[in-house]
């Protein structure tokens, strides 16, 4: 068992954003005897903390994507130290803003918060087509995949999303949300998304509800 | 010094310094970060609409030093255009001052104002809202320009042609020439056919789209204003250089619009207010426009209501009116739709903000301007009139109401009241209100006069 403070160090670099730190602190902490679960236990921990005071704006989407990269860091130590069957994740999504659009900071502070809720995310960036979604959503053996639209004009690109994978028959394979300014509930509806959220701090409960459908 | 002209900033588009758009966005958050620890800027939740010219001021040095660190990122070709210190400083003081606008009788010059300026305000009336069809948009046109205080309008998106929705495709061409049709018509019928239109092209979103329909043979005269995006924060496109080429061959007017985020890349209020003033610079160098159109929003809540956007609209706004004088357009974009007293009470805090900050209006922007049909010309005539009421107000008086009116609607921005669509509160056929939107719109201006707003 490792002393509690070199978890709170651990803690501690992580809220700091520092790579080299806790790539030190966790190798340091396997040596000690700490399980990698234990030390996951603690990361996810801070990244929900992170999460909810984005939510509150205490904190700021860079401070997701910081965090976001410095639990990379953190999981590439442990998780080839975990036995397959014991790794968990939330699920896998896949994630970009639609073909036509190139607003991509609300799809961007999703992307980090799904990070940072325990998730498997493979953002795809922006102006992304349909058969590229549904390409790497096939690649990575995705469980979700998301999709925004900042504008009316680009917003019938999500229907088209949702008709190329209807069209390869591949529509129950995987849950479908959107997201953006001009998207409503009733637009999802209507072009057969699974599910709509109207903000980041939603979109997170709402997939969360979706995966365990 | 001559100012970098324009040729040079596509030189230094394909010439600059390469990083990847991860490592801009990083990179700008850092720096918003040092100059608003080293000028001490702090929202004030108490000072919404502050007094302290010093702040405004070092918002603006702020900027600066950000601005002249970071640059502008071209998404296209992931290079960073840059501009020395003396090169911005030069820019700004070369930049045109004064913007002229309209045809005949309606031609006016849009002159920048200083805070609690007793000069009117310049009045941008009407949304680029979305409508479903042709007769709502010529209704709402029509309405806009009938405003007595107009000086330009914003016309609003046609989402549908021949039933089929307008999307980012040839077909946006299409629906751009006639949004064009309707509009000049209802210009026509309302007495006003000079009238500028200062968000060209709306319908068609895409750059080229945009382009195309303002060919000479589609008769808009260069006297009216296009809007050409950048992203937050600070990024720009090889489309959108390519627009702006178009127009600055043309001699059109170029507006920067911009939108800074509140916790996105910028992070809080006060970053968000020094971003803003960034983006201001960015649009005289970069983009070379005669005037901007832009507002803040809270990305939680998705409008500019909030206390903070409200505080970083006020700080920016002041920091460019007091040191740069330029003519620029704020707005806000509000939570409640047409036809509820959430939505005027907005628009009310909205606009005397703006006013006695020193700067332009561009009027209500109702259900974050993104509902098809939730738009109508009471509330933009609601926001003139404030706005007049408004004007020669003491920023500390300003305060005061904007703080009454958030006690009004604060509470109530999560779950705002979506309102009804222009076809159910206004008479299709006459272009008036009912009598239910009357009411409200009433009872709100006496609240207003009670608590000190002069409302005629």
């Amino acid at each position: 068992m490792v002393e509690n403070s070199l978890l709170d160090k651990i803690r501690l670099d992580l809220f700091n954003y520092d790579e080299k730190a806790i790539k030190a602190d966790v190798e340091k902490a396997l040596e000690e005897g700490s399980s990698p679960l234990e030390v996951i236990d603690v990361l996810s921990g801070c990244m929900r903390e992170i999460g909810d005071k984005f939510a509150r704006l205490e904190l700021f989407l860079t401070d997701l994507m910081m965090a976001g990269d410095v639990m990379k860091v953190a999981l590439e130590i442990l998780l080839p130290k975990i036995p397959k069957e014991k790794i968990s994740t939330k699920g896998k999504i896949v994630i970009g803003t639609i073909k036509g659009d190139i607003h991509d900071i609300g799809k961007n502070i999703v992307s980090a918060m799904l990070t940072a809720s325990g998730f498997e995310v493979y953002d795809i960036g922006k102006d992304v087509s349909a058969s590229k979604f549904l390409e790497e959503a096939e690649k990575v053996k995705a469980d979700i995949i998301g999709a925004s639209a900042l504008m009316t004009t680009t917003m019938p690109a999500l229907k088209d999303l949702i008709d190329y994978i209807k069209a390869k028959n591949l529509r129950n394979k995987y849950k479908i949300i959107i997201g953006g300014g001009p998207v409503t509930k009733e637009y999802a509806e209507e072009i057969g998304a699974d599910a709509y959220a109207e903000n980041a701090v939603e979109a997170i409960k709402v997939i969360e509800n979706l995966i365990k459908k | 010094m001559n100012s970098v002209n324009f040729f040079e900033v596509l030189k230094r588009s394909l010439s600059g310094p390469l990083v990847s758009e991860k490592e801009f966005n990083l990179m700008v958050s850092k720096k918003l970060k040092e100059v608003v620890k080293e000028y001490d800027i702090k929202f004030d939740g108490e000072n919404l609409v502050p007094s302290d010219d010093s702040l405004a001021d070092d918002v603006y040095k702020a900027a600066l030093d950000f601005y002249s660190e970071v640059g502008t990122y071209c998404m296209d070709t992931e290079r960073v255009i840059k501009f020395s210190e003396e090169e911005i400083k030069e820019g700004l003081k070369n930049a045109p001052h004064k913007a002229f606008f309209g045809e005949g009788k309606e031609a006016k010059t849009f002159i920048p104002r200083k805070p609690e300026s007793k000069e009117p305000p310049w009045c941008h009336v009407g949304a680029g809202i979305a409508v479903s069809n042709e007769e709502i948009h010529s209704k709402l046109v029509e309405g806009y320009a009938s405003i007595p205080e107009a000086d330009s309008i914003s016309v609003p998106a046609l989402a549908f042609i021949e039933s089929v929705p307008i999307r980012e495709s040839p077909i946006e061409f299409y629906g751009a020439l006639k949004m064009l049709a309707s509009a000049k018509e209802a210009l026509k019928r309302a007495g006003k056919p000079g009238m500028p239109i200062l968000n060209l092209v709306s319908t068609a979103a895409s750059q080229i789209a945009g382009i195309a329909v303002s060919a000479a043979q589609f008769g808009l005269k260069p006297s009216n204003g296009w809007l050409v995006p950048t992203y937050p924060e600070l990024k720009i496109g090889n489309n959108e250089l390519c627009k702006a080429a178009y127009l600055l061959s043309w001699g059109a007017n170029i507006g920067a619009e911009y939108s800074p985020l509140i916790g996105g890349y910028s992070g809080g209020p006060e970053g968000t207010a020094v971003v803003f003033v960034a983006n201001c610079i960015q649009g005289i160098l970069v983009l070379k426009s005669t005037y901007q159109l832009a507002w803040i929003t809270n990305v939680i809540d998705r409008c500019s209501s909030t206390k903070d956007a409200i505080w970083a609209l006020a700080v920016s706004g002041q920091a460019i009116s007091r040191n740069i004088s330029f003519p620029l357009i704020q707005l806000h974009y509000q939570a409640a739709g047409p036809t509820t007293k959430m939505l005027f009470y907005e628009v009310a805090a909205g606009m005397i903000e703006i006013v006695a900050s020193g700067q332009a209006i561009e009027t209500a922007h109702p259900d974050r301007a993104v509902e098809i049909d939730y738009v109508t010309p009471l509330e933009m005539k609601f926001s003139v009139e404030v706005a007049y009421a408004a004007t020669g107000m003491k920023r500390a008086t300003a305060n005061e109401i904007v703080k009454e009116l958030l006690k009004k609607y604060e509470n109530n921005i999560k779950n705002a009241p979506k309102g009804k669509k222009y076809q159910e509160c206004f008479d299709l056929k006459t272009g008036k209100p009912n009598e239910e939107y009357l009411k409200i719109y009433s009872e709100v201006k006496k609240e207003l006069k009670d608590i000190g707003v002069p409302i005629e």
